[in-house]
């Protein structure tokens, strides 16, 4: 799915409140501290990145400081403190995606629609996510994962070039896939 | 369900699983299974699920559709297993959705679909079709932690149990003291599977003879390098018999804490593990008193943020404590002073997952598999432009060439060998004339290569080795968690230089300068993985020395992969 957060917009708490109620109840300070990345990770699958808001509302939920929060937003690469684009592309650069030419779909990015790691394309479509990981899924290498479930694989500058150009213009990426071909 | 009292209401219930599993596979109807895991879903697994849900039931075969989780075989997903009343199950490779029409047409005319299938489970060929074990990719595998892959439903105990699951931590529970449970994993001389290769059962040794308490035991199930995959295909296909050594680490050390610390990244594998643990709980093989015995266990699962230094022991318990995942100076190690500085035994999930044979099995029978160093099997996964792309379990000693060329079948069309990268980011590529060596924790290492955690890439003709060896320093350099200085002002050092050699600018000199600032990486770095760092670029520089020339003396990329700028070229020769 893609996140549709309107940035100008406040984000509603709600739904993080209630997940932190119901699944994040730390017995003790030794818990709530182990539970502040996955309480973080929550709120990224809710809103598409982690606002100021729910960053504080997490931080009062379990009762340690914002500084806490922040200092790991900031030094796990999973995480957003920025709205996020549309779609979200999770590129693999694993060493089989290297070996099979991940980096000239980095480059076509980077050349094409002005996307760099971690950053938004200017017209707030993509939000691009260089993995340094492996996704695991290396049959499909170079392989993109678009939106959290769905996969472009086996993709070269020409393909990416036109499934994100399908992507835009809202049809169905199936046609792009390389499951499908 | 409620919670088994004792041993007798646990014998009673896997007797009850183990009925109702043959019953299931007593032959006189249709059970089609789908192989989930996160690359067949990437390749539609799910689709063809759904797929052959409405095809089954609309040609009216009264089939018991089941979901089983991956077996190894990255190259033939999504797969599917069909048997039919009265036949063996036939497992068939690459059922996209376009193909399920014609699979379900031959099954409703009573056919076997033989080009579309991988292999029969039986011993004798049927209706045309090999037996699966012969297939050249399962052939040469020995397989103990993948034994029930792609067989038994991930989310379900019951299957796990019927397959004789749990059947070690009983043992351990009933029949033997902690202490005993360590003399077996010692004598299997089980090494660490993460990479490092340390004994587990020394390492269990220290842990207990530590005096604080409480201790912990911990599964480091992170896997965040850029190219091995086994343990989240473990994690997924078999959570509980991962979930099972746990167990039976926490009776050995006599604690009831045991994590799991999993790489946030690998979703299914988070998902599935957590309901093992509810299964396991509801059961009552978790949780205070279990079976009655006074013991009790509880396990917590932790997920990563994505950093790849957490992967390393002390980095990953700061990263549980919620704090920077960074790693910290040794002495004290963590089995004196690990989570919440108290003594921990950290593990490989693979580790784990070997213990509960081990300890079903007898650490002697462990230590006759594989070689007298390097005792066992070991999941390793190959990457790159090979055959058949996958999770392979062998027993330690097979040969690299035999693992690349039989196992994952050599090279695809068109693709020429060139080398491959062993240890991940931590170790050299070998060469061709270099194959004939053993896969075993030593044997490697005097060709600056590794084991590791037995991820290997295949590289052809089309990479040039100085870009890869960029890529490899790259990754270093931006997982450095910049702690110290070696790593986090080395690596960029290092990749400035590739830069420049990759652009046309190399002198001749670079390559000393690279030797010098490796030797003080290698040698100052805070912890492993910064020590290791340079190790993959090193290695390319001695197995690739002409490659690195062509780019400094002749200006010249012979993969023709290097961005070699115009200017440098106009410069050939003047020195």
């Amino acid at each position: 799915m893609a996140h549709r957060v309107d940035p100008d917009q406040r984000v509603d708490l709600a739904p993080l409140l209630e997940v932190l109620a119901s699944r994040f109840r730390p017995r003790d300070d030794q818990e709530a501290y182990e539970l502040i990345v996955g309480a973080c990770q929550e709120a990224q699958r809710l809103y598409g990145w982690v606002p100021p808001e729910a960053a504080q509302a997490i931080a009062d939920h379990l009762g340690v400081t914002i500084n806490r929060i922040y200092g790991l937003l900031t030094f796990y690469a999973d995480f957003r403190t920025e709205p996020p684009g549309k779609h979200f592309l999770w590129l693999c650069h694993g060493a089989a995606c290297y070996v099979m030419g991940s980096s000239r779909l980095i480059e076509l990015l980077r050349d094409r629609y002005q996307l760099e790691d971690h950053g938004v394309s200017p017209d707030g479509e993509f939000t691009l996510h260089v993995f340094n990981g492996c996704l695991g899924v290396c049959d499909l290498a170079p392989v993109i994962q678009v939106d959290h479930h769905e996969y472009w694989g086996r993709l070269t500058p020409e393909r990416l070039e036109a499934a994100i150009e399908a992507l835009k213009r809202g049809r169905g990426v199936e046609d792009a896939d390389g499951t499908a071909g | 369900m409620a919670r088994l009292a004792d041993r007798q209401a646990f014998e009673h219930y896997a007797a009850q699983a183990q009925a109702r599993w043959e019953r299931l596979w007593a032959g006189d109807h249709w059970i089609i299974s789908v192989g989930i895991s996160e690359c067949s879903i990437a390749k539609g697994a799910l689709e063809t699920y759904r797929h052959l849900e409405l095809l089954l039931a609309q040609e009216g075969i009264p089939a018991t559709l089941r979901r089983v989780g991956c077996a190894g075989w990255c190259f033939a997903e999504p797969f599917v297993e069909v048997r039919a009343p009265g036949a063996p199950p036939v497992v068939y490779g690459n059922i996209t959705t376009d193909r399920v029409p014609e699979l379900v047409h031959a099954l409703k005319r009573g056919g076997v679909k033989t080009e579309w299938a991988l292999g029969v489970r039986a011993d004798e060929p049927f209706a045309g079709v090999q037996p699966l074990s012969q297939h050249p990719f399962l052939a040469r595998q020995r397989r103990l932690l993948f034994a029930d892959a792609g067989v038994i439903d991930p989310e379900s105990i019951d299957d796990y149990i019927a397959r004789g699951g749990y059947r070690a931590f009983l043992k351990a529970l009933f029949e033997m003291t902690p202490e005993e449970v360590v003399a077996e994993v010692k004598a299997s001389n089980l090494r660490g599977r993460g990479g490092a290769g340390f004994p587990a059962g020394i390492k269990w040794e220290s842990g207990r003879r530590t005096q604080a308490w409480p201790k912990y035991v911990v599964v480091n199930s992170h896997e965040g390098e850029p190219n091995v995959f086994k343990d989240r295909r473990l994690l997924e296909t078999n959570p509980h018999l991962v979930l099972e050594g746990l167990l039976i680490g926490c009776y050995a050390l006599e604690t009831p804490h045991g994590y799991n610390y999993i790489g946030g990244e690998h979703a299914l594998a988070v998902k599935r593990f957590q309901e093992a643990v509810r299964q396991a709980y509801e059961l009552g093989l978790l949780g205070d008193n279990i079976l009655g015995t006074g013991f009790s266990c509880h396990i917590r699962v932790r997920t990563g943020g994505g950093a790849y230094i957490c992967g390393e022991g002390s980095a990953l318990m700061y990263a549980i404590m919620g704090q920077r995942g960074q790693p910290r100076t040794k002495p004290p190690r963590s089995v004196e002073e690990g989570l919440w500085k108290r003594p921990t035994v950290l593990n490989n999930t693979e580790t784990f997952a070997s213990v509960p044979s081990i300890v079903l099995n007898g650490g002697a029978w462990y230590a006759s598999l594989g070689t007298e160093q390097s005792s066992g099997t070991k999941l390793v996964t190959i990457q790159g432009p090979v055959k058949r792309l996958g999770v392979a379990e062998i027993e330690m000693g097979m040969t690299m060439r035999e693992l690349i060329f039989e196992v994952f079948g050599g090279m695809r069309e068109g693709y020429r060998f060139k080398g491959v990268q062993t240890g991940g980011v931590s170790a050299g590529p070998l060469r061709e004339d270099q194959l004939d060596v053993p896969v075993d924790f030593d044997s490697m290492t005097e060709l600056g290569g590794m084991l590791g955690s037995g991820g290997f890439v295949v590289f052809d003709e089309s990479v040039c080795a100085v870009d890869f060896a960029r890529y490899l320093t790259a990754f270093n350099r931006y997982e450095s968690c910049s702690k110290c200085n070696p790593c986090r002002l080395g690596n960029p050092a290092l990749v400035e230089i590739l830069d420049r050699v990759r652009n046309g600018y190399g002198r001749p000199q670079d390559l000393d300068i690279i030797r010098e600032a490796s030797k003080h990486i290698i040698e100052l770095s805070l912890c492993g993985l910064g020590q290791v760092a340079p190790m993959p670029l090193l290695g390319m520089m001695k197995a690739f020395p002409e490659e690195f020339d062509a780019h400094i003396r002749e200006k010249r990329c012979p993969a023709n992969v290097c961005p070699i700028s115009e200017a440098a070229l106009a410069t050939v020769g003047d020195d």
